[in-house]
């Protein structure tokens, strides 16, 4: 009677499964937006907002991480792809990129550290377990406890390209961030981290930064509006929006919304920085 | 009537909440006899064997009143050790459990529990108490093996082994034979009038030619009381109680 | 008509078990086919016995992960196991109707909680606890962590497992037992439970298997370092906890390189339910 059940739900995921993958071809009024989980939150509230001024235009936005955006992108399987790191040369070759935004990454440690200012050397240090106490840069006696992100995380990506932790060897990338780092998975989850542990030290967007986490200045920088639209903040990174070739008037249509005024309010609303 | 007393009750009541299943009950038991206790399904029978080792204590709500004297002591005054009263106590179920285990721990099981540990003693133990429920030679060349792998009969007779290994004095029997084949209860019968040497034995029988046979003294129990308690001869061949009679000659329920 | 109809039904139930067992052979082959290449690619001694977990550099080696699976699960089981068949055995012999009936509910409840929730209790009850009383400040995403988390979770299984298997022992060896002069206790640690034996051994693996399965609570607590644990409060990541982490942005090496952290956690997997088998069937005559 049990396995009678089973198989009757396979059955039902079996065919769900055929239904769904017949409705993700894309019919000629649909944009699909594919790529960074960190973009697509914004791009899903452009989407929504753009459904009021041209309603015959439908915009399915996927989020499955900048890689594989800018994968989908390549391979036409998506009109539009969506990053939160800067492309490599050969990618590069081959798409066009839009800034939608900037996001800067905050260095962030719980609000009772006294640690004001890292420098960039020292948050090297830090991620590379070099330094691994409070009183080596400024603060308290106490362990430092390193959070970093997971493989394959836009944040991370951005974070270790921009500060050098990441570096090439024969041709290949490898982590320099210390193998006993916490790793955990979402801006939230680092967030919640680090207000729960007073020694912690972590990295998120900077439009996720609230009163339970506290943002250091790197090289005597802190992350804000002014200083990463002036390319002053060290941690940064733009919001791609990727197509092959010249955009069909559809995805064009949606590009351009995001890049009006009211677009761009949009990105303002969701604590990124906006590009115009 | 000359035999000496082993157990005797006075005014035994017993109650499961409000119902009274066993009403003023007076019964002399009397050493190294059998004692059969007789009548209809849901009489107090088995009540009335669980009340001489104290395992009505299990049950929720049950109480007692009344005294059940065991060698010159209430077991159910102040005082009482239960484990050592159930020691002297024995009891065999109307079906055969052995413990899921081999045939010698089933029968080291209760002396185990009660101290002994040199395996020269239990192994004389195992012996000694495989022998007297005459089952010795059935299985002395596979004491290892499962006991569970013995036939019912053999299991009850293990079961009336383990029992006596830790030597009591009293053995309760309800209804031993009635999970069994006639050869099986033909032996456990036999085994039963062996016992009566050294042991006193009460058994709960619905088999009335199994009273006839083997016990001295029978106890006709109705509805929670004692009708009559007699020598087993007068009780099957001259009953005073009517009652009595239409039961033992099969007219009754 | 009669007979017609009991063809069609029959027919039925031979569909149903061929599409049971047609999934769990295409799930089989499935990650074989993606994640042993990987494994092969890598060396099976390098996959298996490499410390570094480098996916960008695409390098694999998921020693790690197992040792960290290996060792969360012993001691989810080490405290978990005995706690669940404890609390079965309140449940069955010891415990008035009420409060057993309670405890059974509590069970249920438990084991509905979704195990992001546990994980979530974990991150924001155990870890800060961890962290200030037994870390000194440095963490408390550890392996005690994830063991405190798990050994929760499988008592549900443990108890319900061992409560029934429980149950199905004769009441009677109760009451034989104590009519011998043994008291409660002994009656049930020398008879009870060794008779249900084969039972709770099988309720202890199927913990075993929930334990080395569960991904979403552990992430949340264990820290996720893909670093040899040298104290048990160090961070560490799981085999389950990597795949499920990883495998939303992985593509390419990375991701088959994850299948195959998929194809040795099915291997541990197996071993575990060919236990189970086994103790089933060998457990109806237990000497
Ligand atoms: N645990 C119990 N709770 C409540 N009532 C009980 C309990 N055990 C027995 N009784 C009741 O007490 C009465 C006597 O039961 P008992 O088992 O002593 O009968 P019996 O003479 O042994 O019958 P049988 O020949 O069928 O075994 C019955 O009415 C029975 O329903
Ligand atoms: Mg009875």
């Amino acid at each position: 009677m049990k396995k009678k059940f089973s198989a009757i739900c396979i059955l039902i995921s079996v065919s769900l499964l055929l239904v769904g993958c017949g409705s993700a071809n894309t019919s000629d009024k649909t944009v699909s937006v594919v790529g960074s989980s960190s973009v697509a939150p914004l791009a899903e509230y452009e989407s929504e907002n753009f459904l009021r001024v041209d309603k015959a235009i439908e915009v399915d936005v996927q989020s499955v991480g900048s890689s594989s955006g800018i994968k989908a992108a390549i391979d036409g399987t998506a009109n539009i792809g969506m990053s939160s790191r800067n492309l490599s040369e050969e990618e590069a070759k081959e798409l066009k990129e839009v800034v939608i935004a900037l996001d800067g990454i905050a260095v962030v440690v719980n609000p009772n550290n006294k640690v004001k200012n890292l420098t960039k050397d020292e948050l090297l240090a830090i991620y590379q377990g070099k330094i691994r106490n409070w009183k080596d840069v400024g603060g308290d006696d106490a362990p430092i406890v390193v959070i970093s992100r997971e493989e394959g995380s836009g944040t991370r990506g951005a974070f270790e390209e921009i500060t050098g932790l990441e570096i090439e060897k024969n041709d290949k990338k490898y982590t320099t961030v210390f193998s006993r780092a916490i790793i955990t998975d979402g801006n939230g989850s680092v967030k919640q981290n680090i207000a729960l542990k007073k020694n912690g030290i972590g990295y998120i967007s900077v439009g996720s930064v609230d009163d339970s986490v506290k943002s250091v200045a790197v090289d005597g920088v802190l992350p804000t509006e002014e200083t990463i639209k002036a390319g002053e903040y060290l941690i940064s990174r733009p919001f791609l929006l990727l197509t092959k070739g010249d955009p069909t008037p559809e995805a064009q249509a949606f590009i351009d919304f995001i890049l009006s005024d009211e677009g761009q309010k949009l990105v303002k609303e969701h604590n990124y920085i906006t590009v115009n | 009537m000359d035999s000496i007393t082993k157990i005797k009750t006075e005014n035994l009541e017993l109650f499961y909440g409000e119902v009274q299943a066993l009403k003023n009950i007076n019964l002399d038991i009397k050493e190294k006899e059998v004692t059969a206790l007789i009548g209809p399904s849901g009489c107090g029978k088995s009540t009335f064997l669980k009340t001489i080792n104290r395992m009505n204590d299990l049950i929720v709500g049950c109480k007692i009143n009344g005294k059940v004297i065991f060698d010159d002591i209430d077991i159910y005054g102040q005082d009482i050790d239960i484990i050592t009263l159930r020691k002297k106590i024995g009891m065999v179920f109307q079906k055969p459990n052995p413990f899921k285990m081999s045939i010698y721990d089933n029968i080291a099981y209760g002396p185990r529990i009660h101290g002994v540990k040199k395996k020269s003693s239990l192994d004389e133990i195992v012996e000694k108490s495989l022998r007297k429920a005459f089952i010795w030679d059935e299985v002395k060349d596979r004491l290892k093996t499962n006991a569970l792998s013995l036939s019912g009969g053999q299991q009850q007779r293990l079961c009336i082994a383990r029992a006596l290994a830790v030597d009591p004095e009293v053995v309760l029997m309800d209804e031993p034979t009635s999970a069994l084949d006639p050869i099986s209860t033909l032996k456990i019968e036999d085994l039963i009038s062996e016992l009566k040497k050294n042991y006193t034995i009460i058994i709960v029988t619905h088999n009335m030619q199994q009273g006839a046979r083997i016990s001295d003294r029978t106890a006709f129990f109705l509805s929670g009381e004692v009708i009559e308690y007699d020598l087993t001869d007068t009780i099957f061949t001259n009953p005073k109680n009517p009652k009595t009679e239409e039961y033992i000659t099969g007219r009754f329920g | 008509m009669k007979k017609k109809l009991d063809k069609l039904a029959e027919l039925l139930f031979i569909t149903s078990a061929i599409i049971c067992v047609l999934a769990l052979l295409l799930i089989m082959i499935f990650i074989f086919y993606k994640g042993a290449p990987s494994i092969l690619e890598t060396g099976v001694f390098k996959f298996l016995f490499g410390v570094e977990w480098q996916p960008r550099a695409e390098v694999f080696g998921i020693l790690p992960m197992i040792t960290a699976s290996v060792l969360v699960t012993i001691g989810a089981i080490l405290i978990g196991a005995p706690v669940g068949v404890l609390t079965a055995t309140f449940i069955v012999y010891l415990a008035p109707k009420r409060i057993g009936n309670i405890l059974k509910t509590a069970t249920d409840v438990l084991a509905s909680i979704p195990s992001v929730i546990y994980g979530f209790f974990g991150l924001m009850i155990i870890i800060p606890f961890i962290d200030r009383f037994l870390a000194g400040g440095a963490g408390g995403n550890s392996i005690l962590a994830a063991i405190i988390i798990l050994s929760i979770m499988i008592l549900p299984t443990v108890i319900s497992i061992s409560e029934s298997s429980m149950r199905e022992v004769d009441i009677s060896y109760r009451d034989a037992s104590l009519a011998l002069g043994a008291t409660k206790i002994s009656t049930i640690f020398k008879v009870m439970i060794p008779s249900a034996f084969s039972g709770i051994m099988a309720a202890v693996i199927l913990g075993v298997g929930r334990a080395l399965g569960e991904a979403m609570a552990v992430i949340l607590v264990s820290g996720n370092a893909p670093f040899m644990p040298d104290s048990i409060l160090a961070p560490v990541r799981t085999m389950s906890a990597n795949i499920a982490l990883e495998m939303g942005y992985a593509s390419g090496a990375h991701q088959e390189a994850l299948f195959g952290t998929g194809v040795v956690l099915f291997v541990f997997i197996f071993i575990i339910n060919f236990i189970f088998y086994i103790v089933k069937h060998k457990g109806g005559v237990k000497n």
